[in-house]
């Protein structure tokens, strides 16, 4: 029975592989009478629509499977095989796009340019696993995301990061989705998709750069869990804010926390909240007037740092290729690079007015100066908040995980030495490892 | 105590080895990979030193076919060895992934399997607040080293970007400016001249000195003319301010001053293609285009292209014979590639002009060329490529010693005269409006002449001297493509999805009436003092009080019509796209001449000239006469 329900399994889904040959380009390949072979691109072929609406049904069934293992099951196992099976279909079989990284970006370009058409699936990749995160956390990031799957399978010796370079390490992300979505609101370029340091390996296809990237990250998740995740990835920046309030966010406990200390160094993403203990009242005014201070220096924050952005439009405004272009005209050095050489020779050829583009520069680095002051107020009322958030605390006695960088990944769940069998079904098959006092 | 044991024993030692083996053969596959890649980026596998040497002797001794075998194969041999690594690098690729999964599952397998001793720190009672007041001090410390280094960063590279290039697009507009001041551009002294010289296509290919050209022979222009009908009594009031007004010459697209006029007489009503009657002599066209004859005394002007080639054809207007062929090619900015125009427009759609010295086309990859009588090159230069979905089609049209040329393109819509002799812009009016393609015309009213234009969202007058813009009335919009026509101070526009509007000009022009029945999107209206003709695509042709818009007639005819019709001797000449002909009398009431067949399909206008027709059809030309 098993047997033949592997056949059909592996019927179907060899038969939805023959669903892209209804995919067209919409401009197709020049067809070489030589035996030319085409060279593969770096973006993946057009997908059938057909395919594009499984992709949104796979992604759906998945975080309801993956939440169901986490929240239900508590099962590490579970959410280990769903990371494989991300890893095989949101990155080798769909090559790693369009994801709900990425995204962002295309909904930021909606948004500034109307005119700009977003496919539904690109909507729906953006929309879902916020979603789920609002009700069940980060289950998204447990298993589901083909980035943060990769890494998950090279965290082997995983260390403990200082709280203050977690802290630090974690304002980056913010620094990140602020610059993707300048980026994408100006329509320069899509940062995240250019510097996504996977990609490369699931596409099979790639810069050299693009694999050292990868392959740096990926030696570097060995020791620091999921680097990207953590310290880069801008999409975790919506997911963290959402799963703060997420309404039914996993456990380290299946029942009431004992205060034993056995999983307090279990995460390997260091997202487990300690217990704040009781003599740290003493110092309780000091807090308060840190509170106070840093409050009212949040405004100075925001306006210096925006201040601050305003004057570095212009390198981030340097970026944008017409604008690149445009200061290449103008300085009109010999000793330019090829490509560059190879943009100036396209655009006189095009032979569109210089001042056209010139205009059309000005106004690009004008969107960029405002651009560049919401960019820095943005960063300075992160970095605000932190710094007041760090002035406060609340007396708690469990061990909780920090529903903001908790990825769900369920490592904890094995270390918690809780009778389970008034609470929780994982130990009536496949848990190895029990807990005796 | 604790104690924590496993349910299913797994070979760990086992799994361990399989993780150092397969690990051991990634970080082989990987080092071969990198040094592979530096291999294939340090060697041109074309460009080695043995092949340029044996090429260089080659080169020294043609003749040597064993050597030339020789480099042959040590080319072909530096290929293979390209592609094979190129193909390494790919298996590579596939086993280092191959190695490293296997390193992962190995690895991942032991972890799951081996036993978890759970790591209590030492320090448990951490003080939190001091855990906070460091990563305080930290992200302040960083914070505002980022702020310095992005401060510094920014006064150190600051270049004032947004000003800069207001100020070099501003430098292009007085570039403009002192083109038209001095009428040449080979005095700017400023670093952007090389980039204004491509980009802004205002240099001319030959290094004439510049300037006003003289004006033209023929310069007794802005005069009105009476035409008077050879039939009946009725007295046409036309203008014409071109140069040649009542002679045999048919100088743009619709006639002199492009208003649909012809001053011809002893025009034949009756011809059959296939049987050949009245035939003076049909000769294939090279290469097609849609744009119309043009004459100059003997001389018949064409212009044909395809993608990758445009060319100007000069035909003896009496015998048919192909006197010279022009090809245009080589003009400095002229962009590598034809763009992308649907095959009703084609790549010559624009009618060229001539002025009896020289004759003027423009193609629609921007190029406009100016030739003498002899074929030979005077000037030749490149717009811009037009941004324009349909592809260009607007004509051009002359007036004394300016080429004048529509050029609204989506991304810049410019009105521009050029020296016949020399091609320098003598003036550029941009004009606020959209992509369109409809053709300028030039008219006479009282002691002004003036162009006109059509482009959404107005009908405007400009000019004729400075390009400044005289008049305008937001009264059209949508894809403009027919031309306007001109009365006894009466502008008419029209298009479809919008309106026709009959405008009263005067010192404040006003619409004085309009219509929404019937509306063109190709076929330009033509008019009289007293009537107005509006062809549509469709077939159907109406006729207007000019004055006040009242409807006399209309007339639905079988096929669609492309061509604009001609009056000539109080008769309208108008060809559908079938190659009917319907001649019908200019009057209150629909009479019809004569609907002789040409017996192909056309879509160009029909010129006259001598008491002859010439008619463009997709692929001849005709001489229609009576014999």
């Amino acid at each position: 029975m098993k047997a033949k329900i592997a056949y059909i399994l592996l019927v179907l889904i060899l038969g939805i592989q023959t669903i892209s040959v209804q995919a067209q380009q919409r401009f197709p390949k020049p067809e070489f009478e030589s035996g030319h072979t085409q060279p593969s691109t770096l973006t993946p072929e057009t997908r059938a629509q057909f395919l594009e609406i499984i992709d949104v049904i796979v992604l759906v069934i998945s975080l309801s499977v993956i939440s169901w293992f986490i929240l239900k099951k508590r099962s590490r196992k579970g959410v280990f095989w769903i990371s494989i099976f991300s890893i095989l279909y949101f990155g080798f079989f769909r090559e790693g796009c369009v994801c709900s990284v990425g995204s962002l970006q295309n909904i930021t370009l909606a948004l500034f340019f109307p005119e700009y058409h977003v496919p539904l699936t690109v909507i729906a990749f953006f929309v879902i696993p916020l979603i789920y995160t609002l009700f069940f956390g980060r289950t998204f990031c447990a298993g589901i995301c083909p980035l943060g799957a990769i890494q998950d399978l090279f965290a082997i010796k995983p260390v403990s990061l200082k709280s203050w370079a977690n802290k630090l390490l974690g304002l980056f992300p913010y620094i990140y989705l602020g610059l993707a979505v300048l980026y994408a609101a100006t329509a320069t370029d899509f940062v995240i998709c250019r510097y996504d340091p996977f990609i490369g390996i699931y596409r099979m296809d790639g810069t050299f750069n693009m694999y050292v990237i990868g392959g740096i990250f990926l030696l570097t998740s060995v020791f620091i869990a999921r680097p990207y995740c953590r310290f880069f990835c801008p999409y975790g920046v919506l997911l963290n804010l959402v799963s703060r309030v997420s309404r039914k966010h996993m456990t380290i406990t299946p029942a009431e926390c004992i205060q034993c200390p056995l999983c307090e160094n279990s995460c390997p993403f260091d997202a487990i909240d300690k217990p704040v203990i009781i003599n740290v009242r003493d110092n309780r005014k000091s807090a308060v007037r840190n509170l106070l201070l840093y409050s009212l220096l949040i405004p100075v924050f925001v306006f210096l740092s925006g201040w601050t952005g305003s004057r570095f439009h212009e390198n981030l405004a340097n970026v944008h290729p017409k604008v690149r272009l445009a200061n290449n005209l103008i300085e009109n050095q010999e000793d330019v690079a090829e490509e560059v050489l190879e943009e100036i020779t396209a655009c006189k050829s095009s032979g569109k007015p210089a001042e056209v583009l010139y205009n059309e520069a000005a106004a690009i680095v004008g969107n960029f100066y405002i651009g560049s002051w919401v960019l820095g107020a943005f960063l300075g009322l992160v970095f605000g908040l932190t710094l007041a958030g760090l002035t406060h605390f609340k007396y708690k006695t469990d061990y909780t995980p920090n529903k903001g960088t908790c990825f769900s990944c369920a490592r904890c769940f094995e270390y918690c030495p809780v009778d389970p069998e008034n609470f929780n079904p994982r130990h009536s098959g496949d848990e190895k490892i029990s807990y005796e006092r | 105590m604790k104690r924590y044991h496993m349910k299913d024993k797994i070979n760990i030692n086992f799994w361990q080895g399989i993780a150092v083996v397969a690990g051991v053969f990634s970080f082989i596959i990987c080092i071969l990979l990198i040094a592979n890649y530096v291999h294939i980026n340090r060697n041109d596998p074309v460009n080695t030193e043995t092949l340029n040497m044996l090429v260089e002797r080659l080169n020294k001794n043609p003749s040597d076919f064993e050597l030339r075998e020789q480099v042959r194969q040590l080319d072909l041999l530096a290929r293979k060895a390209y592609f094979t690594t190129q193909w390494q690098i790919r298996t590579g690729g596939y086993l280092l992934l191959i190695g490293l999964s296997i390193v992962v599952i190995a690895l991942q397998i032991i972890i799951y399997n081996k036993k978890k001793e759970p790591v209590i720190s030492e320090g448990r009672d951490e003080n939190y607040l001091l855990l906070q007041k460091t990563a305080r001090k930290w992200i302040s410390v960083i914070g505002t080293l980022v702020i310095l280094i992005a401060l510094v960063f920014a006064f150190l590279s600051h270049q004032n970007l947004e000003n800069k290039f207001k100020m070099a697009g501003q430098n292009q507009n007085e570039l403009v400016n002192k083109v038209i001041q001095t009428g040449k551009n080979n005095d700017t002294d400023n670093s952007l001249q090389a980039v204004t010289q491509n980009l802004d296509t205002m240099e001319s290919v030959e290094e004439e000195p510049s300037g006003i050209s003289e004006p033209s022979e023929t310069g007794d222009s802005g005069d009105s003319v009476v035409a008077e009908a050879m039939d009946t009594e009725e007295v046409f009031l036309i203008t014409d301010p071109g140069p040649a007004k009542t002679d045999d010459n048919f100088t743009g697209f619709r006639g002199p001053g492009g208003n649909g006029i012809s001053f011809q007489k002893n025009i034949p009503v009756s011809w059959d293609g296939e049987t050949g009657k009245n035939i003076i002599w049909k000769r294939a066209i090279p290469l097609r285009g849609f744009n119309s004859p043009v004459i100059w005394k003997d001389k018949l002007f064409l212009t044909g292209a395809n993608d990758k080639k445009r060319e100007v054809y000069c035909f003896n207007k009496n015998s048919g014979e192909i006197l010279w062929t022009s090809e245009v090619n080589n003009i400095p900015g002229s962009p590598a590639q034809s763009p992308d125009v649907p095959n009703y427009t084609g790549h010559a759609a624009p009618t060229a002009t001539t002025d009896g010295k020289n004759v003027f086309a423009i193609f629609s990859n921007g190029d406009i060329i100016a030739l003498n009588m002899q074929g030979e090159r005077v000037w030749a230069k490149n717009l811009g490529l037009p941004d324009n979905h349909y592809g260009h089609s607007s004509s051009l049209i002359m007036f004394e010693d300016k080429v004048i040329v529509q050029y609204d393109q989506k991304d810049i819509a410019r009105l521009i005269a050029l020296s016949a002799s020399t091609g320098d812009a003598l003036w550029t009016t941009k004009r606020d409006v959209k992509v369109a393609w409809s053709s300028p015309i030039i008219i006479s009213n009282g002691n002004r002449t003036e162009i006109i234009v059509s482009a959404e969202p107005f009908v405007a007058g400009y000019d004729l001297n400075s390009g400044k813009e005289l008049w305008s009335l937001n009264c059209i919009y949508g894809e403009v493509g027919p031309s306007a026509a001109y009365a006894d101070g009466m502008v008419f526009a029209v298009n479809d999805y919008a309106k026709l509007v009959a405008i009263k000009l005067g010192n404040q022009p006003e619409v004085v009436w309009e219509d929404e029945e019937y509306l063109s999107d190709i076929p330009s209206p033509v008019a009289t003092d007293k009537y107005l003709i509006v062809p549509t695509s469709y077939g159907m042709v109406v006729c207007y009080d000019a004055k006040n818009g009242t409807k006399y007639w209309e007339q639905q005819f079988d096929n669609t019509i492309y061509a604009s019709p001609v009056i000539s001797e109080e008769k309208v000449y108008l060809i559908d796209k079938q190659g009917v002909m319907h001649i019908f009398k200019v009057d209150k009431e629909y009479v019809s001449i004569g609907e002789p067949q040409l017996g192909e399909r056309i879509v160009s206008t029909p010129a006259f000239s001598d008491g002859r027709i010439y008619l463009r059809g997709y692929d001849n030309l005709y001489c229609i006469g009576k014999l």
